[in-house]
């Protein structure tokens, strides 16, 4: 077993690599293989496993990729996610993808795909839409048309058919991918001072640019590690961060908010590798309803989800005491639509409820965090020295 | 350890200085004392470095171990303390300072190295408004630093070579790069170093009259921070407000103002290990 510093070094080097290495290497190792790269939030990564294919999130050039030609393709008023990834593309750091799959996240992400098309950038494009009815039998049954049609895509590169045992085989992978991830936030939500939130957001990422069997050995490493007594407990108090599961906080940020006085306890910056809550059924005569099904029963919340049924507000609120929370964090990208328009649906239930939250707004390529800092240091004491005392609205 | 009386350790790190105070914490709401305090000059040495030695300087001069500590906390840049028990924001420890040094201030006025910002509280020390200067360092102790080096002066001379000016000259109070050239126009035009010492004080001092009218201050106000031990600061703020008509506050100066980030950190320290202590007994309940 690697050291645990070793485990995050590799995984930090993945993480961050904008020329996607691992990938290109694991195409080079046999002719014939096909690269799908994803945009965030959530992508059903089994179903490109499955067809022999390496699924690669593409989560932006955060704050090492200078961007110039991608702002020539959106207005000054639009998030800053894809003009990065534009610049990754035009700079060919993707030239070895096949195709793209753009999930439905909002209106940007959807005209980000109607750029590839017009520019032909990558073999396929695909607009993934989700299903917003969840009635299995409408739902459900248009998202297996939905995956059938992605598998068209890439059977048509490579030529393979994907078979019932391959899915099945492929779910397990994921199932056993999301179990260990839980294992971690299970583990750190008691002792988060074994694992810091930059650690475990380095692991997870580097989880959506190698095979999965790969990530699967590092965090089997990183969960038996952390089961150690290792770290030194800190007076922290313990926050949920939301809002910041598309355009991604670069690590600084992601760091800055502990240093500041927090344990950060949950979160949905990968929220994609977590959006599957327990096991998809991996023994069935029909995967892609199996996979079809655990989205529309075992989804976590999402900004891309309208589920009126079962009020976001109310799920984030859960989490926070599930997981022994003491406040949340909104952090927001800025002009990301989705986020902002949820935040203050949170924050009004969360002022009737009495949970204590702050927000602020960052871009991916913000370097400069003492504001942010001071305003989650400030909130860090208000609940240690005062959170006995109302809270004034 | 006695619980009646606990130790504990207050670190500030700042753009240019570390604190450090060593307390005994009385919480019966008597009075915590002062066993022994410490700054130290960061210069370019690693940060790190520098507040591992003062700890150790700390605890090996009072003959105590870093198991004898409840409670280590710091401020300002805490990430350089890496064997804190907890961090306060440097604004929630300057003001719980200010009320230890001066128990009756009701505006705690922080005047560190990289800004001055003032903080309007309750007799707890816990925050209830503040104004701060800026990003311009011509409102800030390293500009005095800065300039004080131009001038051939230790930054500890500053404050008493400014009692001694007759004619002052204000430099520029909007920009540091200006106000150096001011400086060394001031210089080349045969002005005295205590007026143009006293011309720097009164400049930064204007902006810390203008924060205390935009917040609406209360007096007693206490100025603490580095600069809150420059004498020559304090009768330059205390002259301008009297002048600006701001005749209602009423100043108040320690020759301990400097440690307001540290002991603010050490007593909320002391003030957490009891509240976790209570809270980890219910728990057990």
């Amino acid at each position: 077993m690697k050291a645990i510093r070793e485990l995050i070094a590799e995984c930090s080097t993945q993480a961050f690599d904008l020329h996607f290495t691992r990938a290109k290497e694991w195409k080079a190792e046999k002719e014939g293989r096909v690269v799908v790269g994803y945009m965030p939030i959530y992508f059903p990564r089994e179903i490109i496993h499955a067809a022999g294919a390496l699924p690669v999130g593409i989560f932006g050039g955060g704050d090492r990729k200078q961007v110039i030609k991608g702002d020539a393709y959106y207005q000054s008023y639009i998030c800053r996610i894809p003009r990065s990834i534009m610049e990754l593309v035009l700079d060919k750091h993707t030239a070895h993808f096949d195709g793209y799959i753009f999930p439905s996240i909002c209106d940007v992400i959807r005209n980000l795909s109607g750029i590839f098309k017009q520019q032909k950038i990558g073999k396929f494009v695909k607009y993934m839409d989700f299903p917003q009815n969840f009635l299995p039998e409408i739902g459900g049954v248009y998202y297996q048309q939905e995956m059938a049609h992605v598998l068209k895509y890439i059977k048509d590169l490579n030529g393979v058919e994907v078979t019932t045992d391959a899915l099945n085989h492929s779910i397990g992978l994921y199932n056993k991918n999301r179990e260990l991830i839980e294992l971690i936030y299970h583990i750190r939500q008691e002792f988060p001072w074994r694992l810091s939130i930059e650690d475990v957001y380095h692991v997870i990422r580097a989880g959506t640019v190698i095979p999965v069997e790969e990530h699967n050995d590092i965090l089997k490493q990183v969960c038996a590690h952390i089961q150690q007594d290792i770290g030194k407990p800190q007076d922290k108090i313990k926050v949920v961060i939301s809002g910041a599961f598309c355009e991604q906080p670069s690590i600084g940020l992601i760091r800055a908010i502990e240093e500041a006085g927090c344990y950060v306890v949950d979160d949905d910056y990968m929220l994609g590798s977590r959006m599957i809550m327990g096991p998809v059924d991996p023994d069935t005569d029909n995967p892609l309803e199996a996979i079809a099904s655990a989205y529309i029963r075992q989804s976590q919340y999402s900004s891309s989800i309208y589920d009126v049924h079962d009020p976001k507000e109310l799920r984030l609120a859960k989490i926070v005491k599930d997981r022994g929370a003491d406040g949340v964090i909104f952090a927001s990208a800025s002009f990301c639509d989705p986020s902002l328009l949820d935040a203050p649906i949170f924050q009004n239930a969360f002022d009737r409820m009495g949970i204590r939250y702050m927000a602020f707004q960052f871009s991916e390529n913000i370097n400069q965090f003492k504001v942010i800092k001071e305003q989650v240091g400030a909130f860090s004491d208000s609940i240690k020295l005062w959170d006995e005392e109302p809270i004034v609205i | 350890m006695n619980d009646k009386m606990i130790y504990t350790m207050g670190i500030d790190m700042g753009g240019s200085y570390a604190k450090g105070v060593l307390l005994h914490y009385d919480p019966t709401g008597g009075i915590h004392q002062v066993l022994d305090k410490r700054t130290e000059k960061i210069r370019k040495r690693n940060p790190k470095d520098v507040a591992l030695e003062m700890i150790g300087r700390l605890l090996e001069e009072n003959k105590l171990e870093e198991k004898d500590i409840a409670y280590l906390a710091s401020t300002g840049e805490g990430e350089m303390v890496e064997q804190k028990t907890g961090h306060f924001y440097s604004m929630t420890a300057h003001s719980r300072g200010g009320i230890f040094l001066a128990p009756e201030a009701r505006t705690v006025v922080d005047m560190g190295g990289l800004y001055v910002r003032a903080i309007k509280v309750d007799h707890r020390g816990k925050v209830m408004d503040y104004k701060m200067t800026g990003q311009c360092a011509s409102g800030s102790g390293q500009f005095i630093e800065n300039i004080s080096r131009y001038l051939g002066l230790a930054v500890e001379e500053v404050g008493e070579m400014s009692l001694k000016a007759d004619c002052p000259e204000v430099p520029s109070g909007i920009c540091a790069v200006l106000a150096e050239t001011d400086v060394i126009n001031l210089v080349s035009k045969g002005l005295s170093t205590p007026n143009i010492v006293k011309g720097i004080n009164i400049s930064i001092a204007n902006r810390v009259i203008k924060l205390l009218g935009s917040l609406k201050a209360e007096s007693p106000i206490v100025l603490v921070g580095g600069m809150g031990m420059n004498v020559g600061m304090i009768q330059a703020i205390r002259e301008l407000a009297e002048e600006s008509g701001s005749k209602d506050y009423s100043f108040l100066s320690h020759p301990d103002a400097i440690y307001s980030g540290a002991l603010g950190a050490a007593v909320w320290g002391g003030f957490r290990y009891f509240k976790l202590k209570e809270k980890q007994f219910v728990f057990v309940a």
